[in-house]
This record gives structure tokens, C-alpha cells and sequence, in this order.
């Protein structure tokens, strides 16, 4: 009974891993309506106004050529919101097609009955193929990416350009450029507000401890630019930032190779990484995408469940191992996986698995009965003779024991 | 599912912006109008202008009317994505226990890509994870400063350049094998290792030669342009004479039956080989067993480890999610480290090696504390062992036989 509970595919529990395929678009369509929604307010504005002052303007004797002037920027203008709407509404017909096509390739997993299905194996290699491509772009590989996904055609199920455009702007942060970010900042300022997201001050002031670097390295006039700096972008967070704010009044009096705290560690390059780390964060959380990569959490828990005492022991396990051909090699034990499982768990078993009548060889090996035979009868040995598929000593037949194992 | 679909093929169909557009266009078209009239009456401008503050007005608020018409859609398809996947939270990283070893991650894909034949993908990541080595975060300490080897992904005695090679040729044997019907490159790579592959107990030579006789006796080798005088079997025979001296001591009984079959060569349909001669599924197995090989020889699994990890890892995951969430409740914390506190039911497929789980202590055994069996056949672990003997002699917990604990013998499973 145990087997048929364990190869059933619940598709609604499995679908733990695929939930930012669908919500990563839906965050951009929200962003691209809203983009619209603020482009339509402000040319309503404009318009609205306009035509009143251009009225009011009729009334008092101005000229016709100065309303037919008026009105044709008015029309100007509104072409310019319909071009703009129209390369928006391209975006998200694009957008509603990458959807679909994911909901399909969900969909599809609600058909397949079984996890030893032969559609399984092939919607799990496209999951794989997607947990890669994730992986790859999260680590700032893009190009391997792009290709990988090209090469196997789930272009509509990645979402490359999201996370190019983000690897950019962490990298110009680390470069200690702050500009792309803020651009950034100001494209999502609603979404950050209502998130609570403090990246704007933290990266604000960095650009006042740059100012204070600058100025206290010669460039005395900086150091006014920096209070500048600093009234007109940190003040307005002082009712959540007081405590930085004051700190960071207090670093016009530290030099940059002080070894006071906190002023060391403000003064200190690696304050880009955190703030490159806090974007990246940021960015991940705007658009409901897991912080961590989905890979790291397939993986881990895929190594656990597959893990045996086996895999690490210093003695070759006689069930698998790379030394006879009635064995396949266990994925942990290959190269590729060996040492990344060395530090996790190993799956909890509650009953014995074997290979069914079992025997013992006078090395204290154990095997099923029939693989021995098989082999010891494949390569060509005397009726009386077994061969140790693991360690090639060659035994007789009744030197082989029974084992019981409950 | 349906109800998400619904809401989606609304969004395409209805919540779009499309008719934000055309609207759009229509004021657009009373800005023309008006002007055109002005042009034409210029005494009619105030009064122009005048009415074209009203319809103006009226126009945007039927775009802003369009626009709500979007918004409702998306709030419609964020409450069916919201409903299916609720109690499904974004799984977080409490499993995590590989962000502190990028580099290994990075090898394990560097060699999942070559082993699947995306050479041209595999050089690419390698470009450009060796120009980018993976950054450790800050708040995991680098655990694995030494294994990250620059040049080679850390990829140790399996160079990427000669596995790519060594996977190209394996590609290049598959291909030729199964699309081109052309075994002679894998008998080669048989022949060239055929002294390990005899010592691994594989029939994979002699599988691969007699698949060939089989294929130059049914006249396989007809199409290609060599009207040669000699019938199929006759070239078989030929093949049989020159190859299969070396088989005879192993394969004896088959290699009777391959020649006992030219007899009945006329009607081969109705003869007892005819299983033999008319198996369909010979080459995709032979093709199986060749990829298994090639890969044991390199000591790595016939499939990518990194698929079959991901995947036991996606049906693992329910069960794991379920567990964090019952020992957030009861504020447990789970008190065996080194072993899952569950059981995960994997397909039999999953299952590699063989376990043994103590019937006494109920532990799996392990280097430390390995299986131990009784004179009686009986198997139990060390540390049981010893608990239940005391140092001396005791009855067996499954029979009745008596024995001293160091007449046990420690058993590799």
C-alpha cells in the first residue's frame, strides 16, 4: 500500500515552487496599469486646465490663431498619451500571453495521474530547466540564462528581462553608483512607501558619508554639500531614520580611517554590498519573488529525502555503488552532489528496504540472491562459484548465508 | 484552477487597455473638431471653447471609467491567485543549507548541462561563472573558501574540457546508434574498455555485437548502396565468424542460438528465435545500458543527479512545509540534527540504497553504528546489540537461539 500513496501526484500541494510564475506577472501588469492610470491623470490635469485658461482667454478678444495655437498642442499632447498607452497595452498583451502560457504549463501537471508517469518526468525536466534559468539569472549569469532558456524553449516561462535589469542596477550599487537605484526608487516610490522599505534613506545617506569622505579628504566645500544633502533628503525621514540621522551628524566629526563604531563601519566600502543586498531584497519583494533561489529550496530538500547514512560512509555500500553493472550509481554519491549533501540531513526511514532474499558473503557483504547468482553467472564463473559484485573476490556457492532482516 | 483561468481570459479579453485607447482617440477627435470649427468660424470660438471644457471633462472621465474597468479585472485575478494558493506561502529558507556553497552548486550545473548535451549552454555559464565568481553573502560565513577553484569550477579530476569531450563523444555514440542504426562507434568504445566492463559483470560488448548480427542478418545493411553478392544472413555469418571467438567462453548457449537460427532463415517468423531476431525494444535498451555504463566508468549516475534531486525535492517539499508548520505551532524544534523528523515517501524509483532500520532501536544504522548479524541470520544494530547482551551471552530477540555478542559479525548492506 505504502507504494501506491507514494508515486500519487497531488498536483495542488505540489505546486509549491511555481506560485512567482504567476504572481511576478501579475506585479507587472499592476505596475503597468498604474503607470498608465498616473499618465492618463496627469494629462487630464493639463488638458482640463488648459482649455479653461484658453476659454477664459477667448472671452477677453485674444486672437483665434492663439486658441487654434493652444488647441493644437492640446492635440499634440493627447497623441502623445495615446502612443504612450499604446506601447503600455502592447507590454501587457505581452504579459496576459506569458501568463497564459503558465497557467497552461500548471495546468498541464492537473493531467498527469501519477509521479512515475512518463509526462511527469518530462513536466519535471521543464521545471528543472526553469529552476536553473532562475538560479543562473539570480546569480547575475545571464547570458547562460537567455541561452538555456532558448535552447529549451521556456522563454515565456523566465522571466530574463526582470531579472537582467535588476543584476544592473545591484552592480552599479556595488560600483558605488547610486543613480540607477534612486531612478528606481522614484518609478516605485508608492509601492516602496507602503512597504515601509527604508532603501531610499539608506542609499540617500550614502551618498551623504560619500560627501563626508569627499570632504573630509581635502574638498572642505563638500562638507556644506553634505548638510545640504542632508536636510534635504534625511531630515524628511526623521520620524523613523532619527537614530541614523543623528549618527550621521555625528560622522561630520569622524575622519574615514577612524576606528570608532559606528562611524568605522559607515565610513567602510562594504556598506555598497549591504545596500546592493538590501535592493536586491527590496526588488525581490516588490514583485512576490522568493528570496532565496528557488533551486537552493528544491534542492535541499531533495538531497535530505534522498540522503542515506550510505552516501557519506567510508565503506562502499553494497546496494549502489559505480563498481558493477547490476547497480546504478545514487545521485547523492555521484560527483556532482557528494559534498553539497555532506552537511544535510538524511531522510528518516521507519522500515528496512532490501533487495529481496538476501544473503551474506563470508566478507560480511550482503546481496539479494538473484543479482549474485545473475552476475556470478554473466561473467562466465563455475556453477559452485559467486563473485562479490563490489570487491571482485570470488567465493563458493556454499559458503553463503541467510540473512534475516525485519 | 478553472476559476484562475477564468479570471484570465477575462483580463485578456475584457480588462485591458485597449478601449482606454480608443477613447483616448475620441478626444483626440473633438480637439480636431473644435479646432476645424474655429478655423472655419472664427466668431464661433468662445463658444467653442466653451463647450469643449464640458466634453473634454466628460471624455476623460469615460477613460478613467475604462481604467477602473482594468483594475477591477486585476483585482479579480489577484483574489483567484490569492485563493489558490492559500496556506501556500512562498517557501522560505529554513531548508536552506546550501547558499553558504555556491561554488559547488555551480559545478553540479556546469556538469548537469554538459552530461545533457547543452555543450554550447555549458560554455557559456562556464565563461561566465568563472569571470563572476559567486559571491558568499555576508551573513553566511564562507564555508567553502578552499573549493572554490577558479579555473575550474572546482570540478577536481574531471576537467570540464575533457568531460565535455568525453560527453560529446557519448552524444556522438548515442546518436549515431539510435538514429543512424550505426552501432560500430559503441562497439568500438566496448572494445576499448571492454576489461573494466568485464570485471562490472556487463553484457554491454556482446549485447552490442550480437544486436549487430541481428541487424546485418535482417538486411540492414541493403539500403546503403552496397549491392553485394552476399544475402543478409551470409554477412552475418561472416560477422559472427570474425567477431564472435572471443564471446565463446561467456555467451556459448547465445551465441548456439544466433547460429542455430540461420537454419530456420526462410521462415524465421514461426521459428522459436523469433523473439530474438524481432525485439523492438533492443536498440533503446542497448542504447540504456550503453548511457549507464559510460557514465559508471566516470563514476557518476546514469541520470543527472541534479534532476532526480530536484524533483524528489518538489515531492518532498509538501511534506517538509507541513512540518515546519506544525513545530512553529507546538514550538518544537526538532531534535535529531543529523536526521529528517519525518518520513518522506518517495517512488520506489528514488530508492538507491538499501536501509536497514535497526528492529530494535528502530535507528538506521550507520558507519558508527553499523548492522550486526547473529549467527542465527538474524540482524540487528551494534549499540542493540550490546544493550541487549550485556557483554554476555543472550537469546536472540526473533528466536530462540543463544549466542555471545562477539560471535556477530558486522554486514555491509
Amino acid at each position: 500500500m505504502a507504494e501506491l500513496t507514494s508515486i500519487k501526484l497531488n498536483a495542488e500541494s505540489h505546486l509549491l515552487l511555481d506560485q512567482s510564475l504567476l504572481r511576478l506577472p501579475y506585479e507587472l501588469l499592476r505596475k503597468n496599469f498604474k503607470t498608465s492610470q498616473r499618465l492618463v491623470e496627469r494629462e487630464r490635469e493639463h488638458i482640463l486646465s488648459a482649455i479653461k485658461s484658453t476659454a477664459s482667454a477667448s472671452v477677453s478678444l485674444s486672437s483665434t490663431a492663439q486658441t487654434q495655437a493652444s488647441l493644437d498642442s492640446m492635440i499634440t499632447r493627447m497623441q502623445g498619451l495615446k502612443r504612450k498607452l499604446e506601447v503600455l497595452h502592447e507590454e501587457e498583451k505581452a504579459i496576459h500571453e506569458h501568463s497564459r502560457k503558465r497557467i497552461q504549463h500548471l495546468q498541464a501537471l492537473y493531467d498527469i495521474p501519477s509521479l512515475v508517469d512518463v509526462k511527469y518526468d518530462e513536466w519535471s525536466r521543464v521545471r528543472l530547466n526553469r529552476l536553473l534559468v532562475d538560479y543562473l539569472l539570480r546569480s547575475g549569469y545571464g547570458d547562460s540564462a537567455l541561452a538555456l532558456a532558448q535552447e529549451k524553449h521556456i522563454e515565456d516561462l523566465v522571466d530574463v528581462d526582470v531579472f537582467v535589469q535588476c543584476h544592473k542596477i545591484e552592480e552599479s550599487l556595488r560600483q558605488g553608483r547610486t543613480q540607477e537605484c534612486l531612478l528606481w526608487c522614484s518609478e516605485n516610490k508608492q509601492a516602496l512607501k507602503k512597504m515601509n522599505s527604508s532603501l531610499e534613506f539608506e542609499v540617500r545617506l550614502q551618498q551623504f558619508i560619500e560627501l563626508v569622505r569627499s570632504g573630509q579628504i581635502g574638498e572642505t566645500k563638500k562638507l556644506l554639500e553634505a548638510t545640504q544633502h542632508a536636510r534635504k533628503y534625511l531630515i524628511p525621514h526623521k520620524d523613523t531614520q532619527s537614530k541614523e540621522i543623528h549618527r550621521s551628524a555625528g560622522l561630520l566629526a569622524f575622519a574615514p580611517d577612524t576606528q570608532v563604531e559606528p562611524y568605522k563601519s559607515m565610513y567602510s566600502r562594504s556598506r555598497w554590498d549591504f545596500i546592493a543586498q538590501l535592493f536586491v531584497k527590496t526588488h525581490h519583494e516588490l514583485l512576490s519573488l522568493p528570496v532565496r533561489p528557488l533551486l537552493h529550496i528544491a534542492l535541499s530538500a531533495g538531497l535530505s529525502a534522498l540522503k542515506t547514512p550510505a552516501c557519506h560512509s567510508a565503506y562502499a555500500s553494497s546496494s549502489s555503488n559505480a563498481s558493477s553493472s547490476t547497480t546504478t550509481v545514487c545521485p547523492i554519491c555521484s560527483t556532482e552532489l557528494n559534498e553539497l549533501a555532506r552537511n544535510v540531513p538524511y531522510a528518516h526511514h521507519t522500515k528496512s528496504y532490501v533487495e529481496s532474499d538476501p544473503m551474506v558473503l563470508p566478507n560480511g557483504r550482503i546481496y539479494g540472491r538473484d543479482r549474485l547468482l545473475d552476475m556470478s553467472r554473466k561473467v562466465g564463473l563455475g556453477e559452485k562459484q559467486v563473485k562479490d559484485p563490489t570487491t571482485g573476490e570470488i567465493f563458493h556457492v556454499d559458503s553463503m548465508e541467510k540473512v534475516f532482516i525485519s | 484552477m478553472e476559476a484562475l483561468n477564468k479570471e484570465h481570459e477575462r483580463l485578456c479579453k475584457k480588462s485591458n487597455l485597449s478601449q482606454s485607447i480608443s477613447d483616448i482617440q475620441k478626444t483626440i477627435d473633438t480637439l480636431v473638431t473644435a479646432r476645424n470649427t474655429i478655423e472655419k468660424d472664427s466668431n464661433a470660438t468662445s463658444l467653442t471653447v466653451a463647450k469643449l471644457q464640458g466634453s473634454v471633462k466628460q471624455s476623460f472621465d469615460k477613460i478613467n471609467d475604462d481604467l477602473k474597468d482594468v483594475h477591477s479585472g486585476l483585482g479579480k485575478y489577484v483574489k483567484a491567485l490569492d485563493k489558490k494558493f492559500k496556506d501556500r506561502p512562498i517557501p522560505t529558507s529554513e531548508y536552506d543549507a546550501l547558499s553558504s556553497h555556491p561554488s559547488l552548486i555551480n559545478r553540479a550545473i556546469a556538469m548537469h548541462l554538459l552530461r545533457e548535451g547543452q555543450f554550447s549552454v555549458a560554455s557559456t555559464f562556464i565563461r561566465e561563472a568563472t569571470a563572476n565568481p559567486p559571491r558568499v553573502d555576508s551573513n553566511t560565513e564562507p564555508a567553502d573558501g578552499s573549493i572554490g577553484l577558479p579555473n575550474d569550477l572546482g570540478m577536481g579530476p574531471l576537467k570540464s574540457e575533457s568531460l565535455q569531450e568525453l560527453f560529446a563523444e557519448m552524444y556522438y555514440i548515442l546518436h549515431e546508434l539510435r538514429d543512424k542504426k550505426n552501432l560500430l562507434p559503441a562497439i568500438e568504445w566496448a572494445k576499448a574498455h571492454s576489461a573494466t566492463l568485464e570485471i562490472r559483470g556487463s553484457n554491454l560488448e556482446f549485447d552490442l555485437s550480437r544486436l549487430q548480427f541481428i541487424w546485418l542478418f535482417m538486411g540492414g545493411d541493403q539500403g546503403n548502396g552496397q549491392h553485394g553478392s552476399f544475402s543478409g544472413p551470409q554477412k552475418a555469418l561472416d560477422y559472427a565468424r570474425c567477431e564472435f571467438g572471443r564471446f565463446q567462453e561467456r555467451y556459448l548457449r547465445e551465441i548456439q542460438q544466433l547460429g542455430a537460427a540461420l537454419a530456420y532463415e526462410p521462415n524465421l517468423q514461426q521459428s522459436p528465435y523469433r523473439l530474438v531476431f524481432h525485439n523492438d525494444h533492443a536498440w533503446e535498451e542497448v542504447a540504456t545500458s550503453f548511457t549507464r555504463e559510460f557514465c559508471s566508468l566516470l563514476g557518476l549516475s546514469a541520470d543527472s543527479p541534479l534532476y532526480i534531486a530536484a524533483t524528489a525535492g518538489a515531492i518532498a517539499l509538501p511534506t517538509l512545509l507541513k512540518l515546519q508548520y506544525i513545530m512553529k505551532e507546538k514550538k518544537t524544534e526538532w531534535t535529531t540534527q543529523n536526521e529528517l523528523p519525518v518520513e518522506i515517501p518517495l517512488p520506489p524509483s528514488y530508492h538507491f540504497h538499501s536501509i536497514f532500520v535497526c528492529p530494535v532501536s528502530k535507528e538506521q544504522t550507520t558507519d558508527q553504528n553499523p548492522p550486526m548479524r547473529m549467527p542465527c541470520g538474524h540482524v540487528v544494530a551494534q549499540e542493540s546489540l550490546m544493550r541487549l547482551s550485556k557483554g554476555s551471552k543472550f537469546k536472540c530477540p526473533y528466536c530462540p537461539r543463544e549466542s555471545h555478542p562477539r560471535d556477530a559479525k558486522k554486514v555491509f548492506l
